[in-house]
């Protein structure tokens, strides 16, 4: 069912690259005033999924976005949802401004004078040729153009990929302070699972094309159990079936999916399960590390 | 980028060092919180994590809503979190103080107050 305020379902969603299944019957909601942090491994399928949502790539089942069908409504769904590939370049002989004119032109909702004024937060002039632009002002150049697109969703392919922790910094904050009205929503995939795990009200995770997790941040103390122990009750703990066990700062520790019996969680001390350790447990490679 | 450690949820660590800059005054009482978008700009966090840690804060009787304005530290807002902060050392900090002064056959009058 899709109300004004959900802006993409997906039911059944799946995906195929020729004969390989790149996305496996998916089913997900994402509300407005959402940032989502779309995490898995090269090759889980996070790009495959974005194309399927801006109606680049065809695929099996249902997916809406913004009540619109991808593929079929494409010219009037890029007015409305803006998107930065994994592959983003923007043309090099181009100045800013003729960039912001560009868009002008192409875009029904950007906004000029929006786009000078995130650019002012940076250290980017209107009159700069991309090709003298570092890489991280080019991404900051790009994110400041496509925040000036009134639009309602924002999808970004690790856009932080290959910046410095500055330029990741000054992504950070441009996203909070010009994205996060309430209203609007970000889908955001990205490596840097431990810096963003903060500015994420949900994530969902993706391995070998399956959603082994689609939760909002604030659920996660209430699912997922995490205990520190001494070693000597490592069996005990073991014997539990945990979703991981790994050392924290030189102590052992173990991830649970739901509460492990009383006896067990007495053994140890809780922690908060951090997104790296949840995303380690549910997606390894199954080659490195056997499923049990 | 600030850290956050493994102990508690998220919001509950940014409650915890809101309410160490009230006790120091800042805001003082009955000024005006700062905005939740400033807040998750300055602590690069989800402005939804930010409210939830503002409405602990309130839940705790430290901040008033007034309608309209936003979030006010509520007058007598350091005092009663002096209370609360005291009753939280006495119920769980020094019991576990206690029982490793114990364990040290560490002596009360061992124990100098002065710095």
């Amino acid at each position: 069912m899709t109300t004004q305020d959900t802006l993409i379902h997906a039911e059944g969603l799946s995906l195929h690259y020729g004969k390989k299944l790149a996305l496996d019957q998916l089913n997900f909601s994402i509300a407005k005033g959402r940032v989502v942090g779309l995490l898995g491994h090269n090759g889980a399928g996070k790009t495959s999924l974005m194309k399927a949502m801006v109606g680049l790539h065809d695929h099996e089942g249902r997916l809406d976005v913004l009540g619109l069908q991808p593929q079929r409504d494409r010219v009037k769904l890029l007015n409305e949802v803006t998107y930065i590939p994994d592959v983003a370049i923007l043309p090099r002989w181009a100045t800013v401004e003729q960039l912001i004119e560009l868009m002008t032109g192409l875009h029904l909702k950007f906004s000029a004078e929006r786009a000078r004024t995130l650019l002012k937060r940076t250290s980017v002039k209107t009159t700069d040729k991309i090709k003298t632009l570092s890489r991280g002002m080019v991404v900051q150049t790009h994110l400041a153009l496509i925040a000036a697109v009134d639009a309602r969703l924002m999808i970004l392919d690790e856009p932080t990929l290959g910046l410095d922790v500055l330029s990741r910094k000054a992504f950070y904050e441009m996203l909070i302070d010009e994205w996060c009205d309430g209203e609007r929503s970000v889908l955001i995939s990205t490596h840097q699972v431990e810096e963003i795990e903060g500015l994420l009200s949900d994530v969902m995770m993706l391995n070998e094309g399956k959603l082994v997790l689609d939760i909002p941040l604030d659920q996660i103390d209430d699912r997922f159990v995490a205990l520190k122990h001494d070693p000597q009750a490592a069996e005990a703990i073991a014997a539990a079936h945990p979703i991981l066990r790994y050392r924290q700062q030189g102590e052992s520790a173990a991830l649970f999916d739901g509460a492990p019996p009383a006896h067990v969680a007495s053994l140890g001390q809780r922690m908060r399960p951090s997104l790296v350790d949840l995303f380690v447990a549910l997606t390894r490679a199954p080659e490195i590390n056997p499923q049990r | 980028m600030p850290t956050w450690d493994d102990r508690q949820p998220i919001y509950r660590q940014l409650a915890d060092r809101l309410s160490g800059a009230l006790l120091d005054g800042e805001p003082p009482e009955g000024e005006p919180m700062p905005s939740v978008r400033a807040l998750a700009a300055q602590y690069m966090l989800n402005p939804l994590t930010v409210g939830r840690a503002l409405q602990a804060l309130a839940d705790d009787g430290l901040l008033d809503n007034r309608r309209g304005l936003g979030l006010f530290v509520r007058q007598g807002a350091r005092e009663r979190l002096l209370a609360l902060e005291r009753q939280r050392f006495l119920e769980q900090e020094w019991p576990m103080l206690r029982t490793k002064l114990r364990r040290l056959g560490l002596q009360m009058d061992e124990l100098t107050w002065e710095a």
